[in-house]
């Protein structure tokens, strides 16, 4: 958290646009945190820091505390750093009936990281997730915005290894 | 104006008050954390249950309106039983760190379980780690781990101070309340948020650690920090005073006071005071009784009536001003009689919730006096009088919050320019000790908490207020400092000054009372235990 | 057997975009139901019997007219937060047929007159979100959206809003409170979003099925949506089948389906050599059903509640012999912890608690009153609280430990569960 907080944040041009447009788009200010908060992370590595959230509230002219308890209150708001690909695997009852648990041993277990943290080369980490609304074509998980479904461990190590 | 019966007893509310206001009324009793009567209603510590006859669910008191001849009761077994476990869940991850938390003794928790507490603690896993001696800001410490969440602080921040510090981090039991690094909880009115914390997770700065609350009496009073007159308690035993905190006055300052109010019993202790009378003349300094230096003053200022002046800060109460005023303008005949006006500049402005730019209880006070008695000089006509020496003797009764007179120190030079100084007030002011070329007597006074009398607020509001404690003994108040220069004799006997008037406080029965202490001062308030 | 009134188009990709929408019947009836009068709408879904697909199964047209009778401006919100867990019957519907949302959803609008309405997806659905989004500008476009629609003099402006993972968003009032841009933290009750809901405006809430639903009521007339399903039942339902089933996925089929033909017929029977043991029958919340009592089920909201447990969101979720319900307790205990939002104690507290016992039970550490304990817990966090998730974090316990109680103290005496042995350390690190 320290060391985050030295840190400082900034909007790109395209970054600051697309916020300033969500801020007019609803009916309050307030809706366009959660927007806000997207275009930040994504320009963020892929997480927020207490510098993005000033500069949110700098920019958006909304009490830092609100924007800090919406990003601490939605799982999508990444808390630390992650890795290129962000790989989520749902563990929820009907993926943990079918082997979602197993399944991310077993990525953890090839990429050589625990949960939460991010491979040495940066490009991956790993985070098991509730359901994601995939049931049916169960385990499966997300990286980042994209879901695999049906996995079997195998299928799942080469879709990853596939990734740049 | 409807009516409904609470655990039988009949209570008409107003139009959309709601269930929980109808127990307040009745004064039954009833567990709540999160209410607060003067915040938005949250509903989320769940204590509140109650049946409502026809209503098949339990509803909360404080979300629930009355509506007529509504039939509400919290006795039944199902709401005692369902009233214990909430309860507990509010207890199975706090620490229970009672022997040294601050709180103890007044917490909620504490309190409640007392009354509605299941006495089987069942939890056997471990509990959730928070964050502990977080520093919230210049004044309140947050121990996470003690908080139950009831949002009163977050709403506070929101709602009365407008100033939107503080949230509520994280979900489900890893929620914290908390700032964010670099925003601090610093406002004006921070210290609210210790007040209504129903548990020992916001403390203040100032307080922590430097008494237990059951070694503290405590008295009503009005603070007399500012103009505005907020109704407050102090805090405070032998060692002194030690807090001051707000107490509901609609009229004036509803639940809340401000920060700079609560350092009012910082001039208030021994410490901070002039405690014996002194006489300094050729930089030689003897000490006197003070009763026996206003006597000895009579005869002065009787002698140079035509060249003694009076200043008056908005200090004082209505009967002192009256006596002092009155004695002056009667017995001597003196009408130079001038206000002193500390931080004029800001003198009218008004923050819109409490705090006002006159630091002074009662200049409303001291105006109409001074109305009364036809009193009409200005301070130029002081000044003019110093520098042609046409002033030689000046009684000043001067600031007991000398924190808020910024022109204190200026001004001492200016009145050394008389012959005579001759101070009356409670606060040490160490300038006078230095002044070499003026005979300046200092007479000790006593403090607002100290005597009973009459405030006027900037609203015009009269507010009587009695006697706490006395802190110097010797002291005088600026009555018994008029009578004695006038050359009369105190008809108030010394035994009754010498006699605590604590003020009735709403201490349950099963605890000691104040008088008790005496028998076993560490024991005391052991019946609740 | 599946009856295909919502799903009749899904198999073909050009059901997706407006003009296989069009091509197939999409659009006619918003014109005929702008020529309808709203009251007329709203009386003719109240006819119908339409039930809340969400979760709560509450009328749909009796929701409706709880809105004041007066011009307040008011907002119409789709639930597409599914989040139930075993459910993923609305990401299909936005996936296969985002039209046929947003034409039910410009009729429901019309009804209730209101001139706004959002979707709020749940954030992880980024495709749903594409699709609903291009659907949407196609329907501008085509001035199904915006001023005067199709001449009528109905204006109404729709829009997508993503949320950002949290499973409370899916109560109304938690939806309301995160498009209002706070936490999704549920609101007190009352008021009703009906009454007060976004930003204090009249608001109605409804489920991308219930919503898409109206299509077919105004098609074909509230009579004959009422020959699909039972009596208090009417119309068809998507179940979402998962689990231990060979063919686990989505069906349509009639209200008052068998459980047992649902499993068997549609998600081809259990796998090779397993016996059903469990199905929870309305997503994760609802109460857990022996495999005997599946057996006498049929899915609609009156037998289900008959037999204790609800229909929910429609995700029946089939566990078979090879799994340990003590664990399966655990995985659910695990999700509600996650996602209790904080404000209710019985709630914060309970669910973390309800999780460190069964968990504590499956590391082979629990007591023999921790079973009871369970229950207890359990109990006293129904009905306490603002919102529902406290009490879906108890009724499954209750009916687990009820129901196999033997696997729980099973695991209890031994130390490992009665089914898989000792996994637990494997399983959670």
């Amino acid at each position: 958290m320290l060391e985050t907080a030295k840190s400082t944040f900034q909007l790109s041009a395209e970054g600051l646009a697309e916020v300033k447009k969500e801020l007019a788009r609803y009916e309050i200010k307030d809706s366009a945190i959660i927007p806000a908060l997207y275009v930040a992370q994504k320009e963020n590595k892929g997480f927020i820091t207490t510098a993005v959230i000033h500069h949110l509230g700098q920019v958006m002219d909304i009490p830092v505390s609100k924007i800090n308890e919406v990003f601490k209150f939605y799982t999508m708001f990444n808390q630390v750093p992650v890795g290129k690909h962000h790989v989520q695997v749902c563990t929820n009852i009907s993926c943990a009936l079918e082997g979602g648990r197993e399944l991310t041993n077993h990525i953890c277990h090839e990429l050589g990281v625990k949960l939460g943290e991010v491979t040495a080369d940066g490009r991956f980490s790993v985070s098991r997730v509730e359901c994601l609304g995939s049931c049916g074509t169960a385990p499966m998980m997300q990286v980042n915005t994209k879901y695999y479904e049906s996995l079997t461990p195998e299928s799942a190590m080469n879709i990853l290894r596939g990734m740049k | 104006m409807p009516k409904c019966t609470i655990n039988g007893k009949e209570v008409e509310v107003k139009d959309g008050q709601t269930i929980m206001e109808a127990f307040y009324k009745t004064e039954e009793p009833i567990a709540h954390y999160c209410y607060h009567p003067g915040l938005s209603v949250a509903g989320v510590c769940r204590l509140c249950i109650c049946d409502i006859e026809g209503n098949p669910r339990p509803q909360i008191a404080c979300n629930t309106v009355v509506t007529e001849g509504m039939k509400v009761s919290n006795k039944s077994d199902k709401i005692k039983d369902g009233v214990k476990w909430v309860l507990d869940f509010h207890l199975i991850n706090h620490p229970l760190d009672c022997p040294v938390c601050d709180q103890a003794g007044e917490c909620g928790l504490q309190e409640q379980y007392m009354e509605f507490g299941k006495y089987d603690p069942e939890m056997a896993e471990h509990k959730v780690k928070k964050h502990k001696v977080v520093d919230l800001g210049p004044t309140v410490v947050l121990d996470s781990e003690r908080c139950v969440l009831c949002s009163r602080c977050v709403r506070f921040t929101d709602e009365v101070s407008k100033t939107s510090e503080l949230g509520i981090f994280n979900r489900g039991d890893r929620s914290e309340i908390g700032t964010v690094e670099g925003k601090k909880l610093d406002n004006k009115y921070s210290l609210n948020t210790v007040d209504i914390c129903p548990v020992g997770a916001l403390t203040s700065k100032d307080f922590r650690f430097r008494q237990r609350v059951w070694y503290l009496k405590d008295s009503e009073t009005v603070c007399n920090g500012c103009s505005t007159g907020c109704n407050v308690k102090v805090y405070f035993n032998k060692e002194g005073f030690f807090r001051v905190k707000p107490v509901y006055n609609e009229k004036v300052n509803g639940h809340w006071m401000c920060d700079e109010g609560r350092d009012i019993y910082k001039f208030l202790n021994k410490d901070a005071r002039f405690t014996t009378g002194i006489v300094r003349q050729k930089g030689e300094q003897t000490e006197m009784a003070p009763g026996a230096l206003a006597k000895e003053l009579h005869k002065e200022i009787k002698a140079k009536k035509d060249q003694v002046a009076l200043v008056l800060t908005g200090q004082y109460t209505v009967e002192e001003y009256d006596a002092m005023v009155s004695s002056m303008v009667k017995e001597f005949g003196i009408s130079k009689i001038y206000h002193w006006v500390n931080n004029k500049e800001s003198f009218d402005s008004f923050d819109g919730l409490l705090l006002r730019g006159d630091k002074n209880p009662n200049t409303k006070g001291l105006l109409q006096v001074l109305e009364k008695h036809q009193i009409k000089g200005v301070w130029g006509d002081l000044e003019a009088g110093l520098k042609n020496k046409s002033i030689k003797t000046l009684i000043v009764a001067g600031p007991e919050n000398k924190a808020v007179f910024d022109n204190l120190e200026t001004h001492v030079k200016l009145f050394a320019q008389a012959e005579h100084l001759v101070w009356l007030g409670s606060a040490k002011v160490d300038s006078l000790l230095n002044l070499n070329n003026v005979k300046v007597s200092i007479v000790p006074l006593k403090t607002f908490v100290e005597k009973e009398g009459t405030f006027i607020n900037a609203a015009g509001l009269e507010q009587k207020f009695k006697r706490a404690t006395t802190v110097v003994h010797e002291a005088l108040t600026l009555t018994e400092t008029a009578i004695l220069m006038s050359g009369k004799n105190l008809t108030v006997p010394m035994a009754q000054i010498e006699k605590p008037a604590f003020l009735e406080n709403k201490r349950r029965q099963d605890q000691v009372m104040l008088e008790n202490r005496k028998k076993n001062e560490f024991v005391f308030k052991r019946g609740s235990l | 057997m599946e009856t295909k009134l919502l799903t009749e188009f899904y198999h073909l990709d050009e059901f997706r975009f407006l003009d296989g929408y069009k091509k197939n019947g999409g659009y006619v009836n918003l014109e005929k139901a702008l020529k309808m009068q709203p009251q007329a709408i709203i009386d003719e879904v109240k006819a119908s019997g339409l039930r809340g697909r969400g979760g709560a199964g509450f009328s749909t047209g009796m929701k409706w007219s709880f809105l004041p009778k007066n011009n307040e401006p008011r907002y119409l919100v789709c639930n597409a937060d599914e989040g139930e867990p075993g459910t993923f019957k609305d990401r299909l519907m936005m996936e296969r047929a985002p039209h046929q949302l947003i034409e039910g959803m410009i009729m429901s609008a019309f009804a209730v007159g209101s001139k706004k309405s959002y979707i709020y997806v749940r954030g992880e659905y980024y495709y749903p979100v594409e699709v609903l989004e291009q659907a949407v500008q196609e329907a501008y476009k085509a001035g199904y959206l915006g001023k005067n629609i199709l001449g009528s003099g109905f204006d109404h402006d729709m829009d997508v809003y993503r949320g950002a993972g949290a499973y409370i968003c899916g109560e109304e009032t938690g939806l309301i409170s995160s498009l209002e841009g706070q936490k999704g933290q549920p609101k007190l009750k009352p008021p009703f979003p009906a009454v007060k809901g976004y930003l204090q405006k009249p608001t109605i809430v409804n489920n991308v099925e219930t919503l898409a639903a109206v299509k077919y009521i105004i098609r074909d007339g509230a009579a004959a949506y009422k020959k699909f399903g039972t009596e208090k039942s009417p119309g068809t339902k998507l179940f979402s089948l998962s689990g231990n089933v060979r063919k686990p996925g989505n069906y349509e089929v009639n209200l008052g389906y068998s459980l047992n033909d649902l499993i068997n017929n549609e998600g081809g029977g259990m796998k090779p050599g397993r016996k059903l043991k469990a199905v929870i029958p309305g997503g994760s919340s609802a109460p857990v059903l022996t495999a005997e009592e599946a057996s006498r089920a049929t899915m609609d909201y009156e037998c289900l509640a008959q037999m204790g447990t609800m229909l929910g969101s429609g995700a029946v979720i089939v566990i078979d012999d090879s799994q340990c319900m003590v664990d399966m307790l655990g995985v659910l205990m695990h999700f509600y912890h996650h996602e209790s939002c904080g404000q209710c104690t019985p709630c914060r507290e309970g669910t973390g608690w309800l999780n460190k016992i069964t968990h504590s039970i499956l590391e082979g550490k629990g007591r023999l009153q921790d079973i009871d304990l369970l229950v207890k817990v359990a109990d006293n966090m129904k009905g306490r609280t603002i919102c529902a998730l406290s009490d879906a974090a108890a009724l499954p316990v209750l009916s687990f430990v009820t129901k196999f109680r033997d696997e729980f103290e099973f695991y209890v005496r031994e130390g490992r569960s009665k089914v898989r042995g000792s996994f637990y350390a494997q399983m959670h690190h």
